[in-house]
């Protein structure tokens, strides 16, 4: 057979990816120094589609990496510092095989370093991109702060890891940016808003560690070492942002996150700027404006209350969320340092408590519990602070993550804080002049104005009638005058708005009676559907009233 | 001298006299026949010049010096001799010692014998080396030295000396390697992205030089995975959780457990063993007696098969040659046969216009088929997309979920007790993304067998 026949394995998808010992073999590196590389560099092993054709007609299970990246790898001049090292390496074990404490000295003070800077430079071209890769960093630098420092990690990496989250802790606290807290059993979620990219990341509490077995050390090092990098350099970009002094002189101090940041420039305070004024709707630049009051708003919701923690309460989340938003803080002075006031300061609003009880009680501030905090962050206002008094059960705490679309299942604590967004007054007050009249069944009107909130979301008008015509209900019942007098008449102001509502109605009735049949087997498809989904979240709003009632059956043979 | 010598003699020939050689007989220095010899020769200058007496002279005078530093004759009668007056106070002395500190007793103010031995014994102060204040060129030196000199007091000063000055002494304050690691502390930040590109010189001189920058390829800037970086947890997962949400994850890790419990069981089903199945006796000894007992039942059964068995045998017997009637028969069915499809063919393409309909239905189906096939394969691909590729050997073992049942629910967050490592959860979060492969630890290979011997003691034992 002549020599121009097409051999298998030779052209096509065989050629392009390589298998990971080839591929190293043509690096001429070792299995961990091959592995950091790609982790540096961001080159990741693929999956091919016909793993049969790559793998030359076997299907033994191999890595393979792609034959461009491998050969992109042989242009990188960290590969020849990765072989100086292992040169170094060799020359150190032989001068301590020797004992020559002199070259060992000499050996150790020029011992080959690299830098990495070029391949962030080549990975996040611009700063944008730094920031979208972000999160990952942000938990590894976090996870790496909170190991101990025992040795078994270079404690220099530690002490980085620590210096550089506190520096963005107070990044996010200058700039006011956090949007969303959620404690979880893992550890706390954070959501901040930087340029306008959003960033999550994840903190772990101070005290759980157990060092699981099966997790390779080396990589996240290798990792840590990579996201270190990125995250001095965005912290650089974003302090700059602010006119903010980069590096913080004394960072250490400023990890108590009670001190304010030194400005490069000392200008005015928070001049705001103002929005360029664009030829739009004016709906839109109207709902613009709303948002960004609403914003400034939030921002600002802390301000002008003092705060302070006592001992058993997570001081430095609790500090770091506090500030963002523009509160003073405090706490006890052996327990670190930077506290500012005292316990027995007079002007103190507010004193986070997490014990069942408390000797001393000063008489001008709430003692209450930390999800206080966290759930005002959530709702994005103050709060009533009764429900959080010591000793009190707390409220779930909800998790901001969660995006309720239309007809989902809405749990009824949210819909109240919900309601108290929206600015209406609870139904607190209609409780209040009940008590005035009926002592007894307090209770059962307070779970029915409760499931009643619960089950609908009518207009306030409806509610607010039907629940009237109960009271008058109940009262007619128990044998009592009811207070109705004849008055004059009132003229029942007709709200446009309605009016358009009850007339796009009465069209689309009009509507659907006019379908086809055919059409009209459609529609009634697409409602069910529709329609099944409230369903099922008035079933599992129906399991909770009977949880509820369970509960509240629980307490009142506990209280007999 | 010639009467000091004659001295000499006169007194050496007195017969009581005592020579300091005592090898010396007193009557060998005067008498005896001496040999005459002629003293004006250069050569008996040396052999026949009697010098005893000069010599021990010169040695006397030279004794007295090393000794005493000087002639007797010439010191002085104070140095050589005093008057003897009795022994004076010692009262001063006994003032002057406890003065000095009692440590030193004695000891240090005795000189070390080394230091005596090394001491010169003699009163001569050695002579001077003349060569070594010998220097040649001593003129041109200090001529050298005098321009010098002058120069510096003008403010010239050599190389040497002002490389010297201008050296900075060596900053060793900390190590070079120690500042310039990836993970120091204080290490400095610069602003990456402010800095423009550094394409300085011409691409093709790049190029050529081997210094070209090299374009990261394109598909390296794409993620792996959409996953995002940070998964939040469930509602349920909260510290104070709702009570459905709390249900609704307990229920889906409820689900994982059923999951696992099912395969477990299915496990245990296939490689359960019935008991029925077992053999009993009456099975075991039907089965030994099989074929040996003789019924007659077994006889018409055997006779049945055997007729089958001949009628099949009949068929196989040879077919006969076909004759030409036969062939021709065939060829004509065949014609026929062929005429009779191109006719069906004709009638059936003729009446496909009145099947439209029902060929546009069928055409309508199969491409409807081919429609949802279509959606399923896009579907199971985005699917696919947001699972951990295969990348390796070890396919990617999913964390358990972190779940906290009801009567673990912390009431405060002071009671809370955290689920699960974030430091695992990080890890797999890696490998669930494609950044990494799952791999398992490393084991330990031994290369050479390890060979066990019992020891002595065991071996008697058993």
């Amino acid at each position: 057979m002549g020599g121009l026949q097409k051999k298998k394995f030779e052209r096509g998808a065989a050629t392009n990816y390589i298998t990971r010992n080839r591929a190293r073999k043509k690096l001429m590196l070792s299995l961990p120094d091959f592995r950091r590389l790609c982790i540096l560099k961001g080159i990741y092993p693929h999956e091919p589609k016909h793993k049969k054709k790559v793998n030359k007609g076997s299907t033994a299970p191999r890595t393979f990496y792609l034959m461009k990246d491998i050969r992109f790898l042989l242009h990188e001049p960290i590969v020849g510092k990765f072989r100086e090292y292992k040169i170094f390496v060799r020359k150190l074990k032989k001068a301590y095989g020797k004992t020559e404490w002199s070259t060992v000295e000499r050996l150790r003070e020029n011992k080959p370093t690299y830098k990495l800077d070029h391949i962030i430079k080549e990975r996040y071209p611009s700063f944008i991109d730094a920031l979208r890769d972000i999160d990952d960093a942000l938990c590894m630098c976090f996870l790496f702060s909170t190991f101990a420092r025992t040795g078994k990690c270079h404690v220099q990496t530690i002490q980085l890891c620590r210096r550089l989250s506190v520096e963005w802790m107070n990044y996010v606290i200058a700039s006011r940016s956090l949007r969303k807290v959620f404690i979880s059993i893992k550890g706390i979620y954070y959501q901040a808003e930087a340029m306008g990219q959003l960033i999550t990341w994840l903190v772990p509490y101070q005290f759980s560690h157990d060092h699981p077995t099966d997790v390779d050390y080396r990589v996240m090092a290798t990792f840590t070492e990579f996201y270190t990098t990125l995250l001095g350099f965005v912290n650089f970009r974003l302090y700059h942002s602010l006119n903010l002094l980069y590096p913080p002189k004394v960072w250490w101090k400023l990890s108590a996150l009670s001190a304010s940041l030194a400005r490069v420039v000392s200008s005015a305070d928070e001049e705001d700027a103002e929005l360029d004024q664009f030829p739009e709707d004016m709906e839109k630049m109207e709902a613009r404006e709303k948002e960004q009051k609403q914003q400034e708003a939030q921002r600002k919701m802390f301000q002008g209350l003092k705060f302070f923690l006592n001992r058993e309460v997570p001081r430095e989340s609790l500090a770091f969320v506090i500030r963002c938003f523009g509160g003073e803080v405090s706490w006890d002075k052996s327990i670190c340092i930077g506290s500012t006031y005292d316990v027995t300061d007079e002007t103190i609003t507010h004193h986070i408590v997490d014990r069942p009880n408390i000797d001393k009680q000063y008489i001008n501030r709430y003692y209450i519990q930390p999800q206080w905090v966290y759930d005002c962050v959530n709702a994005k206002i103050l709060l009533p602070v009764e429900d959080y008094f010591i000793g009190v059960t707390l409220p779930p705490h909800l998790s901001p993550f969660v995006e309720e679309k239309e007809g989902d299942y809405v749990p009824p604590e949210k819909l109240k804080i919900m309601a108290l967004q929206r600015g209406e007054k609870p139904a607190n007050e209609q409780e209040e002049d009940n008590d005035e009249e009926e002592e007894e069944d307090e209770d059962d009107e307070e779970e029915e104005e409760e499931d009643d909130n619960a089950d609908e979301e009518e207009d306030d008008e409806e509610e607010a009638e039907e629940k009237n015509l109960k009271e008058m209900e109940d009262k007619r019942s128990q044998g009592k005058s009811l207070q109705v007098k004849v008055t004059p008449g009132k003229v029942k102001v007709e709200n446009p708005a309605r009016l358009e509502q009850e007339e796009k109605a009465e069209e689309k009735r009009l509507a659907i009676m006019m379908m086809k049949k055919k059409e009209k087997y459609l529609y009634d498809k697409i409602m069910f559907g529709k329609k099944r989904k409230v369903r099922e979240a008035n079933k599992l709003a129906a399991k909770r009233k009977a949880h509820d009632d369970a509960e509240k059956a629980k307490k009142k043979k506990a209280r007999k | 001298m010639a009467a000091a010598r004659r001295l000499k003699r006169v007194a050496a020939s007195q017969p009581g006299f005592l020579t300091l050689k005592p090898s010396l007989n007193p009557s060998d220095l005067v008498s005896g026949r001496r040999k005459r010899v002629n003293k004006n020769k250069k050569k008996n200058w040396n052999k026949h010049s009697d010098i005893n007496d000069v010599e021990e002279f010169l040695e006397d005078v030279r004794h007295q010096e090393r000794t005493t530093g000087g002639l007797l004759s010439e010191k002085s009668d104070d140095s050589l001799f005093f008057l003897d007056v009795g022994q004076p106070k010692k009262a001063e002395q006994k003032v002057e010692e406890p003065v000095e500190t009692k440590k030193r007793k004695g000891k240090a103010s005795r000189p070390l014998r080394i230091d005596l031995i090394l001491q010169h014994d003699s009163l001569i102060p050695p002579a001077k080396d003349v060569l070594a204040y010998q220097q040649p060129n001593a003129k041109k030196l200090r001529r050298i030295a005098q321009k010098a000199e002058q120069l510096a007091a003008k403010g010239v000063v050599p190389r040497r000396q002002r490389q010297l000055l201008n050296r900075r002494p060596v900053d060793r304050t900390a190590k070079k390697s120690a500042t310039e690691a990836n993970n120091n502390p204080d290490r400095e930040y610069y602003d990456i992205w402010g800095q423009e590109s550094r394409e300085s010189a011409d691409p093709w001189y790049l190029q050529q030089m081997g210094k070209k920058h090299v374009k990261r390829p394109e598909k390296l800037n794409e993620k792996p995975s959409v996953l995002p970086a940070v998964e939040v947890i469930a509602p349920g997962g909260s510290y104070n959780p709702d009570f459905l949400s709390h249900q609704a994850l307990l229920q889906e890790a409820h689900d994982v457990e059923v999951k696992k419990q099912k395969q477990e069981d299915k496990l245990e089903r296939q490689l359960a063993f019935n008991k029925e199945e077992k053999a009993t006796e009456e099975t075991v000894l039907r089965e030994q007696v099989e074929g040996l007992v003789e019924e007659e039942n077994e006889e018409e059964e055997a006779a049945a098969n055997d007729d089958e068995e001949e009628v099949a045998v009949g068929a196989i017997a040879l077919a006969e040659k076909k004759t030409e009637r036969q062939r021709k028969r065939e060829r004509a069915e065949k014609i026929k046969e062929q005429q009779r499809l191109a006719t069906r063919k004709q009638t059936d393409q003729q009446q496909q216009l009145f099947q439209l309909r029902s060929i546009k239905a069928s055409i309508k189906q199969r491409e409807q088929k081919t429609k949802a096939n279509q959606i399923k394969r896009k579907a199971k691909q985005e699917a696919q997309k947001s699972q951990p590729r295969r990348l390796g050997k070890l396919k990617f073992q999913p964390q358990d979920l972190e779940v906290q049942l009801s009567n673990e629910l912390a009431g405060s967050l002071r009671q809370l007790k955290p689920e699960g490592s974030i430091l695992k959860d990080r890890f797999k979060s890696l490998q669930k993304r494609n950044l990494i492969e799952p791999r398992d630890r490393a084991k330990f290979k031994r290369r050479l067998k390890v060979k066990y011997v019992e020891k002595r003691a065991f071996k008697e034992i058993t």
